[in-house]
Formats: structure tokens, sequence, C-alpha cells
């Protein structure tokens, strides 16, 4: 899916993040740009009762892509994505979206951003226990105003859109896990807002059921192509929905790139140890273990086009047994043989090649 | 749901405050759940805190150089000074030893060491004689009286008649029809059919027109205390700096035995029913402002977060989300205020409320057992049913009701509703057509039963036959000049005999000990306070019958609470048993105390005893159940005997628990010890009474200002809760 969100993501930003910052403590405005930056997380609480969470972070979120903010607990991913509507105000930094500054607005701008323009689904649902699924649904449309019977019907055909048709008179206490989360999800999605914010929202249920969600997500982001912010710890799910990545520790971002270049290029030693068990076949694609054609070669064997996976190809080329061509818009770009799929496996690849 | 998350509830009846372990007081007790969800949540906080100090301290042994204490050509002594420093209660005492070796002589020297020493008194009834006399005289003329309190009381007056006028029109029958349908709807029919036999009974013996009395002063009290409970409690569980203020002060007037309210208002208002009111609703307004800010406070943040992203305003998120999900503390609350009401509204016919209360002081006041009983029990029958219908409200399986269970089944909710409707709209038709048959009449004069005579023939047989001469174990008289010669006498003697640097130090060792240096503080001052007002050697006697109460509860409620933590159904004996005992007014205890042991200090400390057991079994035995079932679990299979079980696991898990259910003895038997004055227990509670009963308020004020400080030196000796805020604020 990630080649066809790519396509529809168009290089306008959404979000437009700069120097960020983010500090817990007293006087935290000291704290970015001034020599305490450069103290470590133990020294700086020792020093000045203050605690990083965010450190000079950048990122633009395109329009239509899933952008995916994963790290450790503690890594300052969910503070980051607060701050983006300012549920945690930020220490310092801008924040714009679609161009419009976030920081400045006042109260009033702040709401109506809030109740149009990005609504987010929480880890723990944080859905009404005394209201029914159908008013939980309704009660972003209720706080803006909208009429009873508007806002119902819009609820219903939310409540129907994730699957929960037949359960609207429930309370939340008597839904799995699952369904909470659903429910949480039709919720943000009533207001039909521009971005969707996920703050690990599938962290908390089992893995069967994190698999449905997860192509829920999918499915609704294939059809609707609403931007979405993903915040996880999952590097699977992180993988598996994200358009691109931005791998975060001690409130840095380490990385950020599409879920081919943290596999296959890791900036550092901490991405590497963090990817080392992906199956990375899986995650990278025949542009990283084709070699330039040989004379004749590019007029036969199976196509494939340059998004396919690796593991794809060793399909095909085990089935046909000869080298297969990498084929981008009608044109031969390259071939795929054994050598090089193992290699990708292996992890013989150098990073050279992902340039050729 | 907030209380639930400290542990299992303990029943799963219609009460949701089964859950709450006692109560600061009175039927007032299910504050305690709150308070409870406070102390309990952090069990082990106060253990690892210790340890934390533990090991810090014993750092410094580790590295001579930064160790003050010994010096280093004495080798066994710095050993065990450095393990006596190690241990944060000896490092207390020894700073403490140290405090007093400079303090003490000068002092003893200046004052001696006897009783609190005269030159440190200052005699406060000269000035507050003439301010009670300048307010008597200028009652009826200053603009203070005329257009501020004179409203006040104008308008408490007018209520309290109003709604009494309201009931006496409904007729005996309006009035129980209407009560009947009341607990009906909002707490089941079980409720309902309480609430009928309830009113009967008091038709029956022949209280109906006091207990309308007593009704109509209620519902005014509540009204007003619900009112400005639920604005304090809102101002302060949407404002930081509000809740931190009012907190203490809350806990504080908790913590104050009720007669301490009664002479403030009393000096400005008089007697009557205007000050009665007043005292009631300054009384129970505090559990309801407590509540309601706790409840706010406690919303689940993942909501309120939640909401604001979905771009709430603040009086959205109010009104949308943290009152719903409060409702079940703000309905505890309503239920607490009640409760309270109607103990002090009972209490409060000393300064002039009319009503059951009234009868039942009037008749102690003869000894009249039979009388005191036929208004004592429409007391107790007012008290539980009113507890059950307010507590059934909040009770979780009435709150969100409503939702089916399985299946949409909007259809069959709707059917339900309707039927109920119309169930409900022929029983009101029912109640109007009885009110309008009957209306404007009290209960029929000849459907009434006298247990008077009757109670007081039993009573003498009592006399008779139980108070001495029993073969083996004496008689009740004997038993109670046994416990006022052999452990109350001395005990007085003892501490009045304690040189009062004594007792003052003694205070701050144990408050320090147990709680923090503020806590300390409180208490030493509190202490000095009584001394300095010239009621040491009385305080000193109250002193005595309030710990040698408190002990007594103690070990009975322990041996009752360990076996009922142990065994499930010892707890379900039990439980129904407590639920009742913790509803009753204070007042009422001392009814059968008076038949069984006459006048004196040891029946006033029996009712004490037998107030507070309740309350401290209940905390004790839900504190040794809720030790985490893991730690149990090891130590059984590491082969622990029952008593070293209980030793080793569960008494050092619960120390919280305990601590509370110590506090609670203290408090409670206070507040009944000092209502003993009502019944020969002389001391404070004796000084209000008289200076109420001779109009010497000077007396009786400076008496109710001891009572207050005991009560918080008391409280705050046995506070074990404080500790942990510091580590949380940092």
């Amino acid at each position: 899916m990630s080649a066809a969100a790519a396509g529809a993501a168009t290089d306008a930003p959404v979000f437009s993040v700069r120097n960020l910052w983010k500090v817990f403590g007293p006087h935290a405005e000291r704290v970015p740009g001034g020599e305490l930056a450069e103290l470590g997380p133990e020294a700086l609480r020792e020093e000045a009762g203050c605690t990083v969470a965010v450190r000079d972070v950048s990122f633009d979120v395109r329009q239509g892509e899933v952008f995916v903010v994963m790290g450790l607990s503690g890594s300052g991913k969910s503070t980051l994505v607060r701050c983006l509507t300012r549920l945690i105000e930020p220490t310092s930094g801008t924040i714009a979206i679609d161009g419009e500054d976030v920081c400045g607005m006042d109260k009033g701008a702040l709401r109506e951003l809030r109740r149009h323009r990005a609504a987010m689904v929480f880890q723990h649902f944080g859905l009404l226990p005394h209201r029914t699924v159908l008013d939980n649904v309704a009660y972003g449309l209720e706080i803006q105003g909208v009429g009873k019977a508007e806002r119902r019907e819009k609820a219903r055909e939310m409540v129907a859109k994730v699957g929960l048709a037949g359960l609207e008179d429930r309370r939340p206490g008597q839904l799995s896990g699952g369904q909470q989360q659903r429910v949480g999800l039709a919720r943000a999605l009533a207001a039909d807002p521009e971005v969707l914010l996920f703050d690990e929202p599938f962290s908390a249920l089992d893995p069967l059921i994190r698999r449905d969600m997860q192509e829920e997500v999918d499915r609704l982001h294939r059809e609707e192509g609403r931007t979405m912010v993903f915040i996880t710890h999952d590097l699977a799910e992180a993988l598996r929905i994200g358009d691109r990545i931005a791998l975060m520790r001690d409130g840095r971002v380490v990385q950020c790139g599409t879920p081919e270049e943290i596999v296959g290029s890791p900036a550092d030693d901490y991405v590497r140890d963090f990817v080392r068990d992906v199956p990375r076949e899986q995650v990278l694609t025949v542009r990283r273990a084709m070699r330039p054609a040989a004379a004749g070669e590019a007029d036969t064997g199976e196509a494939l086009s340059p998004t396919t996976t690796v593991a794809d190809a060793i399909g095909t080329v085990a089935r046909t047994g000869t080298a297969a061509r990498v084929v981008d818009g009608g044109r031969c770009i390259g071939v795929v043989d054994h050598r090089g799929l193992l290699g990708v496996v292996a992890g013989l690849d150098g990073d050279g090649k992902a340039a050729a | 749901m907030h209380g639930d998350a400290a542990g299992p509830p303990l029943r799963s009846g219609p009460e949701p405050h089964g859950t709450a372990s006692g109560a600061r007081r009175p039927p007032g007790r299910t504050g305690n759940e709150v308070d409870r969800v406070s102390t309990a949540t952090s069990p082990a906080r106060p253990a690892s805190a210790a340890k934390a100090k533990q090991t810090a301290a014993g750092a410094p042994g580790a590295r001579p150089a930064a160790d003050p204490a010994p010096g280093p050509d004495v080798d066994p002594a710095p050993g065990a000074l450095r393990a006596l420093w190690a241990r944060p209660a000896a490092r207390k005492l020894l700073v403490l030893a140290a405090a007093a070796a400079v303090l003490v002589p000068p002092a003893a020297m200046a004052w001696g060491s006897g009783a609190w020493p005269h030159a440190l008194t200052v005699d406060l009834t000269g000035p507050l004689g003439r301010a009670n006399d300048w307010i008597i005289d200028n009652r009826d003329h200053h603009w203070l009286f005329l257009y501020f309190f004179g409203h006040i009381s104008g308008a408490i007056i007018g209520a309290v008649h109003a709604v009494y006028t309201v009931l006496l029109a409904l007729g005996w029958a309006g009035v129980t029809a209407g009560a009947g349908l009341l607990a009906w709807r909002v707490a089941g029919v079980r409720v309902a059919a309480t609430t009928l036999a309830s009113f009967a009974v008091c038709g029956l013996l022949g209280m109906w027109v006091p207990t309308m009395r007593t009704l109509a002063l209620m519902i005014v009290a509540v009204a007003a205390s619900v009112a400005v409970g639920a604005l304090l409690g809102l101002a302060a569980g949407l404002s930081e700096r509000m809740f931190r203020a009012l907190r203490p002060v809350l806990d504080t007037m908790q913590a104050l035995p009720a007669f301490a309210y009664l002479m403030p208002v009393v000096l400005v208002f008089g007697i009557g029913v205007a000050p009665a009111v007043l005292a009631t609703v300054v009384y129970a307004a505090p559990p309801m402002a407590r509540l309601t800010a706790l409840g706010l406070r406690a919303t689940d943040k993942g909501v309120l977060e939640a909401v604001e992203s979905l771009g709430a305003t603040s009086r959205q998120r109010l009104l949308t989300v943290r009152l719903p999900l409060a409702r079940r503390e703000l309905l505890l609350g309503v239920n607490q205020a009640i409760m309270m009401a109607l103990s002090m509204a009972v209490i409060a016919s000393v300064i002039g409320a009319d009503g059951l209360g009234d009868r039942v002081y009037q008749a102690l006041s003869t000894v009249d057992v039979g009388s005191a009983l036929a208004a004592g029990i429409p007391i107790v029958l007012l008290a539980i049913v009113l507890d059950r219908t307010t507590a059934g409200m909040a009770s979780p399986r009435r709150l969100w009701a409503g939702a089916p269970r399985g299946g949409t089944g909007g259809h069959k909710l709707t059917t339900a509703r309707t039927r109920r409707a119309t169930v409900r709209f022929a029983t009101l038709a029912a109640v109007a057509a009885a009110a309008l048959v009957t209306g404007d009449k009290p209960w029929p004069g000849d459907w009434t039963v006298a247990i008077a005579a009757p109670v007081n023939d039993a009573k003498d047989w009592i006399v008779d036959h139980l108070y001495t001469g029993l073969p083996g174990i004496g008689g009740t008289a004997d038993l109670a000049g046994h416990y006022t010669g052999w452990v109350l006498d001395p005990l007085r003697d003892g501490l009045q005999g304690l040189p009062w640097w004594g007792a003052l130090l003694l205070v701050a060792a144990l408050a320090w000990l147990i709680g923090t240096w503020r806590t300390a503080l409180t208490a030493v001052l509190a202490l000095a306070a009584i001394g300095v007002l010239g009621r040491w050697d009385v305080s000193m006697d109250t002193l005595s019958q309030v710990l040698a109460a408190v002990a007594v509860t103690l070990v009975l409620g322990f041996a009752v609470a360990v076996p009922a933590a142990r065994s499930p159904r010892v707890d379900r004996l039990l439980r129904p048993v407590l639920d009742v005992f913790q509803t009753m007014p204070q007042f009422v205890y001392l009814i059968p105390v008076v038949a069984l042991f006459g006048i004196g200090r040891a029946p006033a400390a029996a009712a004490a005893v037998v107030y507070a057991l309740p309350a401290v079994v209940r905390i004790t035995s839900q504190g040794l159940r809720q030790v985490n079932p893991g730690a149990m679990e090891s130590a059984r299979s590491l082969g622990a005997t029952s008593g070293q079980q209980l030793r080793h696991v569960q008494f050092p898990l619960a120390r919280p628990e305990l601590l509370l259910a110590v506090n609670q003895a203290v408090v409670l038997v206070l507040s009944v010890v000092i209502i003993g004055g009502l019944v020969g227990g002389g001391a404070l509670g004796y000084e209000v009474v008289f200076g109420l009963a001779q109009g010497d308020l000077a007396t009786g004020l400076v008496a109710g200002a001891a009572i207050v400080c005991l009560g918080l030196m008391l409280d705050r000796v046995t506070q074990p809760t404080k500790a942990e805020k510091k580590g949380a604020g940092a």
C-alpha cells in the first residue's frame, strides 16, 4: 500500500514542524538553544530539574500520507503528537497546519482546529462511560452545536463505517477493547477532520484484534486518502502502515524516511539495532537487489514493478528459474537474479546500491 | 468507580458505600471511601519511602567522615549510635530528646513541673462574657443583627415552618405514601417497604409530630448544606489553589466533635431553630464539599484529554464530562450530608431544635429510659430509611441503568419505561387521594402504642437484677464501678499528674513517629492552646476517658476484625450489623447505656466504644483482606503459619489501614465522650452543657474551644497519611 498512497501524496505539507522542543520542569523555556540543551537527561534533571521530552524536532507531514512516529516508551512520541494540536503546549519551535501557525492561535481558533481539522484517537480510548456508543460518536458534533437529529444520523453512519452497526445503544463498558477503539475511531471520523492523529491506538489490544484494526485503518486510508499521523512503539506496525517513518530516541528524531530507507539504510547503530530482526525481504524492494541489465536481458524474463518486494521477486525468480526485469513506465531499469535477491536477504547489499 | 479502583468492593448490596470502610465520624462514615482512596492507592508508598530513607541514612554510616555524632576514640558507642541513627524513628526521637534537653530545664525552672502553669494561661471568660452581653443587648437594634443575622434567622425559621406546614397538610398517609414512592423510585421495592414500615412505626410510637418536626428541619438543613457543599466542592474541584486551601479545613472540620459547633452559633443567634439549622448546615456541608471536589478531580484524565482534543470548551467539559462522571461521588455526598445532618439535628436539641432529639434530651435528663427509647427508635428508623434511599440512588446498578445487557433492546427499554411510568402515575394518584382524605391530620391518637411504661419496667428490672450481685461477673453497675475506679481514675490522675512539658513532649514524639513534623507541630500547639485556655485539668479528664475507651475499642475491634478478614462467613454475618450500627446518630447510643449502666463516665465510655467499634472493625478487616494476594500466597508457599502470615505480611502491609482505624477510633470516641456530658460524663462535654443550660456562654465557649483543640490534637497525633505528599509534589 505504501506505493499507492505515496503516489497520492502531494508535496504540500499538512503539518510542518520546525525545531520543536518540549521541556517539562521549572523554567523550561531556558533549556532550548541554551547551554542546558547540551546536557544529558540525567545531568539536566540534576542541574535544572527539567526533562526534555521533545528535542529540536523538525518534519513535514504530506497531504494524504500515513506518517508514523515510532520509538520506545519514553522517547517523546506521545508528547510530540499532543504538541501538534497543543494538547500539550510546546516549549519552543513552530508548528504550521496548511501553512497556518498553530502556536500563535488563540483559544477560539485552536478549538476550531481541534473541532474540524485534526481529530485524535487515544490508546485508552477516552470514551464517556455514561453515554451510549451512538452518543459517544456524536459527542464531537454535539459540542460543535450540531442539532440532535443531524448529529445522530451522522454518528450512525460512522458507527456503520467502522463495523459496529447494531451496537449503537450499548455503553462503552459493555464492549470489547477492539470495539471500544472502533468507537474512538468513529468519533474521530465523525467531525470529518483533515488529519487523523493516532496515539498508540492499538497497543492496548490483543495481537489478533490489533491486526484487524490495522487493516481497518489501512482500508479507511485507501478509501478516503485522509492524512494520518500515527504513533506506535511497534516496529512491525510502523512498517506495515507507514508511508514514512520518523524514528525517535530520547526526544530526538534519529531517522526519518520510508520503511525501505529505515530498514535498508539505517542512519546509525541504534536504528540498525532496532531493525535487525525485521525480515528485510518483506520490506525492501527490488530496487535494492537489481543490477544494470546486461545485453539482451532487457527484453526477456518476467517484468516486475520497482515497488515489488524482494520476497515477491524471489517467488517469481524461483518459479521461472531466470532473472526478472524491473520495469518502470515501460522502460527496463535493471534486472534481479538469484544472486542479487539473496544478497539482500543476507544483508550483503551495501548502501551504495540503493542509489543505483 | 474511583473507590473500587483501590480494591474490590466489600459488599455488593444496594449501598455503594459498602466499599467505604468507615467514616471520619457518625453516619458520616462513608466520607471515608474517598478518604481511603487517597490513603489506600499508595499503600506501598510509606514503606518504600522509609526504606529509601534507611538506605540514605545508611550511607553516611559507611563513611565515618560524614557521620557527625560519634567521636573516633569511643569504640562501641559509635556503632550503636550509628545503628540508632540509621532508623528514622530513632533519629526523630534523638532530635526530640536533644530539643527537650535544651528547652525543658529552663521552662521547668520558670514555671514548675506540675499541671499547665497558671502564668501561661489567658482568661477568656471575661471578654467572652462581655461580648455575649453586648450581643444580647444589641440583638434587637444593631444593624448587624437587623439587616444580616436577623434576615438569615428569619429566612431559616420561615423555611422550616413552610416545610412543616406542607408535611402536616399532606397528613400521615400522604407523607408515608410519598416517602414510600420516592424510595421505590430511587432505591427499589425493598427500601420502599422499609420506608413504609418505618413511618408506620414512628406513628405507632406516638412520635408522628416530633418526627415531622425533625424531618422539616432536616429538609431545610440538607438542602442548604448540599447547596453550600456543592458550591465549595465545585470551586475546589476546579481550582487547585482552592483545593489546597480548603482541604485541611474540611479535614479538620470532619474530625471535630459535633458539640464544638454548637457554641459559636448560639453566641450569635441565641437558642432556637435558626441556630440549630445553621449548626447542622456547617456540620453537614464538609462531606458534600469534599466528595464533590474529589469526584470532580478524579475524572479520568484520558477522557478529559480526549474531550479536549475534540475542541470542547471548559464549560462543556464540566457539564458533559466532569459532572456526569462524578455523579456517584455527588450522590454519596448527598447521602453523607443527610446522615451528618440527621446526627446533628438530633444533637442540636441542646440548643433549641425541637423534634425527636428534644424528646430524647428531655427524657435523658430525667433518666426516663422508656420515653427516650420511644423517641430514639424513630431516629434510628429515619436514619436507616434516609441512608438506604440515598445510598440506593448512588449504587452503580442504578447509576447508568437502562442499558440493555445484550442485543439492542431499545424496544424493550421503552415498553419497560412506559410500564414503570404508569405504575408511578397510579401510585401518585393514590398518594394524592390519601392526602386528600387524611389531609391536615396527624397520626390518629388511638393508633399508638405506649412503650415508655413497659420499657421503664424492664429498666427497673435491670436495675434490680443486673446492676449488682450477679454470681461470677458481678453486675453492670459493678462493672461500671470497676471501670471507673480501676481504669479511668488512675489514668486521669496519671495524666493530670504528668508535668505539662512532659505531656507536650509525649504528644510531639507520638505525632512525629506516626506522621510528619507538621502534624507533630500542630498537635503540640493544639495541646498548648488547651493549657493557655486554662482547661488543662478538665481536658486531661476528657483525654483519659478517650484513651481508655479507644484502647477498649481497638482491642475489641481487632479481635472481631481478624476473624472477619479470615472467614467470609463471619464477614457476611457481621456486615448487616455493621451497616445498621454505622447509620445511627451518636445521640441514640446514650439511651441503652443509661439503661444498663446508669449515669456517669462508664456509660459514656460504653456508648463511645459501641459507636466507634463498627468503623474500626470495618476498616481493619477491609485493610487486612485487601493485602496483596501475591504476598500472601508466597508467604503461604514458604510454609508460614496463619499467625506468621498475620504478623509478617498482613499487619505490615495493612499498616495504613490500621493507622486509619486508630485515627477513626480516636475521632469517633471523642465525639461521643463529649456528648457523654449529657449523661454524667463530666469534663469538657459537661461544661458545654452547663454553659448552655445556665446561659453562661463564656464557660461554654471556652470549653468548646478546648474541645476543638483536643480534637485537633488527637486527630493529628494519629494522622498517618500526610507523609506521602512531599514525594509526590516534587
